[in-house]
């Protein structure tokens, strides 16, 4: 892995020079992947096979021979604040080995009547993203005693 | 709080090993308590048996709730019966029982000796008696079915129980109603009717005042033994306004006695026998009628229940509110069920004089109107044309101002449909008192004369004209009009062969009448005696004229309404003993309006509007905006932003029915007043108290500053809208007072008063389930 590391960062200032290389790796993620752990092991593995991209621009490899069973399908986060969540359903699948399909071979599963978008988990990301009831202090619309529309002078 | 309602034994636990011991036990009550614990007093439910199955079972049922407020239905009706026992008598409701002694039977109900009239039934007898039987097809206006089969009782010397609903009580009959008997033969119904019906009380709308919820409650088992499939029905689209859910449906057919006997259309009927019975409309059809609301009431179960408001509310978190409705002329009494400060649904009262138990689907479907469209702040127009909020001290001064700078032969006040006795009383004051006489309301026409009160009455009383023989009818279409009175002329025609004839626009009426014609020459002959018709009207015993009000609005109405004079002297329409001549009025405000004298002075010009510099529009929406001037200054005061409010300068938020108290005088001349349901929406003051704020700032302040206070001015202007709930009969006047009309009959034919019943007034224009009905009901 090492190996494969250096020969790809040597070829990179090869061709771009020094400055274009470190631009290139920050526009890649690879130097956010340096704080991070998590996202540098799967970042600096280079010997997988990209299977595809879900809608998020996050990538999910495979490496079916000499890996442990079990380790041999992965994700490569695009976010810098991601969990588990941050994977559409369709992709979950895959990634859990419950299916070997890929998203794109299941794209006609998603119910076109009330199938919507997947948004991942924002808990801590702010007080916008914190439901409150329809009677809470706190939320934007609450219900008060007004029960009546009133006229709108048109023109 | 424990019920004192009557309980029966309940059935032994089927583990029981016979020894007598019940866990549950209650002896039943006896029935001299039962028949006090009901709502009416013995004497008043002897006379007005047919509100005591009502008022009886309702009252024994939620008597734990009726001294709150929060259950009305039954205390309500009790108050009607109470209040109306004196014409209960009079109307055709369950049992006469106005009869001699000779025409009295005895009989023996649980051991209690009852007299009672000839061809009462045995349910009838047992409500003399003051013993509720439960029932489901038996309606007391409606034809006998007697197919639900749970109003059986035991007589003596019968070997098997008896339907009593449909059993005609004979001297000596010994009923007995709390045999063991008796009972089984209630819990066998009970589970036989339970067995297609299905378990969705916790999301169905009638629940919690559903008959069949609340007499297996009493009179069911306490467990079934179906375990088989339930069968699963259809639903059938009726329109916009009645919802159905004919799974629920326990075939009593009271909607269908209803639609065919009531409301006169043959839309509903029922299919197939057996398990495969149901009700339903032969074909895809909706049920059009303005009194289809009323199913909804009728129906025992939640098979009918009112789209409009479905699943909005449970019966037990509504406040009632006893008021009237002002949809129209009739002044139908109604009960405003809210939730906070919404109106959630209207029932209809029951009045034996004005509208029995029914309303029309106007005045029951509309209420939605009342959250959309308000005025809620007052509104000045600015320099650059847009209505902008002001404080009411600013919008109050400007009108003040408006006002002084014109002529008063330049102003005019006009009362809208809904205005209320209280605030045309102080806006005719006020405008008196700026010297202003051109006044009138809104479907009285422009120079109505207001001399003569029998000229603008139902004479014969609503409840009166069921008595007539012959009718005709002019001008008018009767049950786009007044749903109400066609109703009572409807049932003249099935029970006393009536005999009707139309001069007017042709509607179908619901009853067999006759057109004659669609002009005035029809109506000329029938007053010189030419035409068959008129040797109809003169060999009636009970003639009687209804003439629309539509016909104020012909140039030649003075014409047609001595013509209708003549026709009524030469039928002899007008005795002593019978008042026949009956002038309908389309809307709630034109009765009072007239008693007040809310018409045009004798200095006051009339016709010319392009005079007219100062406009004030009490709630009036009918001026099309060619008729008010351009240069006028317009104020409109009303609840709702319809059409006059978008040429109004200033804009005054008054409050709806709903919302105040407010007198009101119907078509017949009976004053009635609603109550406040709910508050009043943002800004918006009371309408005579903004006219009495008004008053003090042009400088000629009224003298009063209460609501009484307007009424003592009322009671000094016209004594009889001082007198709520009660009839003020008008004295026709003899022939040569009247005076000699020289104008000549037009040939025109009569137009139509009320194009779109679904959409009269401010209210029913900005709701949208009268749109809906209007899309699905009209006529064209």
């Amino acid at each position: 892995m090492a190996l494969s590391l250096a020969r790809a960062a040597f070829n990179a200032i090869r061709e771009k020079g020094v400055g274009g290389a470190l631009r290139s790796a920050k526009e890649q993620g690879y130097l956010a992947a340096l704080l991070d752990g998590n996202l540098a092991n799967e970042k600096f593995r280079f010997d997988g096979q990209l299977i595809g991209t879900d809608d998020f621009g996050n990538e999910y490899y495979e490496k079916t021979t000499g890996v442990q069973h079990g380790r041999h399908r992965w994700v490569v986060y695009k976010d810098r604040t991601y969990n588990a969540s941050s994977i559409p359903p369709e992709w979950h699948g895959w990634l859990h080995h419950i299916t070997d399909r890929t998203a794109e071979q299941l794209e006609g599963l998603k119910p076109r009547r009330y199938g919507i978008e997947h948004t991942r988990n924002r808990t801590g990301e702010g007080e916008q993203y914190i439901y409150h009831a329809k009677g809470h202090a706190l939320n934007p619309n609450k219900r008060d005693w007004k029960r009546y529309q009133e006229w709108i002078p048109a023109e | 709080m424990a019920p004192r309602c009557r309980r029966y034994p309940l059935p032994l636990p089927r583990s029981s090993t016979g020894s007598g011991s019940r866990r549950f036990s209650f002896s039943p009550v006896d029935s001299s308590s039962a028949a006090e614990s009901g709502v009416a007093g013995s004497t008043s439910r002897a006379l007005h048996s047919g509100v005591a199955w009502y008022a009886g079972i309702r009252g024994k049922f939620y008597e734990g709730k009726q001294s709150s407020d929060f259950y009305k239905w039954g205390s309500g009706l009790s108050l009607g019966g109470v209040r109306h026992a004196r014409v209960a008598s009079m109307a055709a409701v369950g049992a006469k029982f106005e009869a001699k002694p000779e025409d009295c039977i005895e009989v023996s109900v649980d051991g209690k000796d009852v007299t009672i009239a000839k061809g009462m039934t045995v349910l009838q007898a047992c409500e003399v008696a003051g013993v509720d039987i439960p029932r489901f097809c038996y309606h007391p206006r409606l034809s006998i079915a007697g197919n639900c089969r749970m109003c059986l009782v035991e007589v003596e010397k019968t070997p098997k129980p008896v339907a009593s609903c449909a059993m005609p009580a004979l001297p000596g009959m010994k009923i007995k109603t709390t045999t063991p008997l008796v009972k089984k033969a209630r819990e066998g119904v009970m589970e036989f009717l339970l067995i297609n019906h299905p378990l969705d009380c916790p999301i169905c709308d009638q629940g919690g005042e559903c008959d069949l919820q609340d007499q297996s409650m009493v009179y069911g088992s306490d467990r079934g033994r179906f375990i088989e499939a339930k069968r699963s029905v259809v639903d059938k689209n009726l329109g916009p306004l009645v919802k159905t859910v004919m799974t629920r449906c326990i075939q009593c057919t009271r909607c269908v006695r209803f639609a065919s006997e009531i409301a006169g259309v043959q839309d509903l009927g029922v299919l197939g026998r057996g398990g495969a019975e149901e009700i339903g409309t032969y074909v895809e059809r909706l049920m059009v009628s303005e009194l289809s609301g009323n199913v909804i009431d009728i129906c025992p179960v939640g098979a009918l229940t009112a789209k409009p408001s479905a699943f909005t509310a449970r019966s037990w978190e509504l406040k009632s509110t006893e008021s009237i409705d002002v949809s129209d002329a009739i002044g139908a009494n109604i009960r405003i069920d809210s939730r906070g400060p919404e109106v959630m649904r209207i029932l209809p009262r029951l009045n034996e004089e004005v509208n029995e138990e029914w309303i029309s689907d106007k005045a029951r479907f509309a209420y939605d109107g009342l959250k959309r469209q308000r005025l809620n702040e007052p509104l000045i127009r600015s320099a650059d044309g847009q209505l902008e909020p002001v404080s009411w001290a600013r919008a109050l001064k400007t009108v003040a101002e408006a006002a002084l700078k014109v002529n008063p032969d330049q102003m005019a006040a006009i009362a809208g449909k809904l205005s209320d006795a209280e605030a045309m009383m102080a806006l005719k004051d006020l405008m008196n008192r700026l010297g202003c006489e051109r006044l009138w309301v809104e479907g009285n026409g422009e120079d109505t004369v207001a001399d003569l009160r029998s000229n603008y009455l139902v004479n014969s009383t609503i409840a009166g004209l069921e008595n007539t023989d012959a009718c005709l009818l002019v001008g008018t279409e009767l049950r786009i009009e007044a749903p109400l009175l066609n109703h009572r002329l409807r049932k003249a025609v099935r029970n006393l062969r009536a005999k009707v004839g139309v001069v007017g626009p042709e509607t179908e009426l619901h009853f067999k009448a006759e057109h004659l014609g669609n002009n005035a020459e029809v109506l000329a002959s029938i007053a010189e005696g030419k035409h068959p018709f008129a040797q109809t009207l003169s060999k009636a015993k009970f003639p009687s004229i209804v003439v629309g009000s539509g016909v104020l609005q012909r140039s030649d109405k003075e014409a047609v309404l001595a013509a209708v004079q003549t026709i009524s002297q030469n039928a002899n329409v007008i005795r002593d003993d019978w008042n026949g001549y009956n002038f309908v009025l389309l809307n709630a405000a034109q009765a009072a309006g007239l008693d007040l004298g809310f018409v045009p002075g004798s200095r006051a010009t009339v016709g010319d509007k392009s005079s007219i510099k100062f406009l004030y529009l009490l709630g009036a929406d009918d001026l099309t905006p060619e008729d008010i001037p351009v240069d006028a200054f317009v104020v409109y005061q009303g609840h709702h932003g319809d059409r006059s409010a978008y040429r109004a300068d200033v804009i005054l938020p008054g409050v709806a029915y709903s919302e105040k108290e407010g007198t009101f005088e119907n078509t017949e001349g009976r004053t009635q007043q609603t109550s406040p349901a709910v508050p009043t929406v943002g800004d918006a003051r009371d309408d005579w108290k903004i006219i009495r704020a008004l008053s003090e700032l042009a400088g000629v302040k009224l003298p009063y500053d209460t609501l009484n206070g307007v009424r003592a001015r009322m009671l000094a202007v016209a004594p009889n809208l001082f007198r709520v709930d009660e009839l003020e009969p008008a004295t026709p006047l003899p022939k040569e007072s009247l005076p000699e009309v020289k104008a000549k009959l037009e040939s025109s034919p009569f137009k139509r008063a009320i194009e779109n019943f679904y959409m009269t007034d401010p209210i029913s224009r900005a709701s949208k389930t009268m749109a809906q009905s209007t899309a699905a009901f009209s006529r064209s």
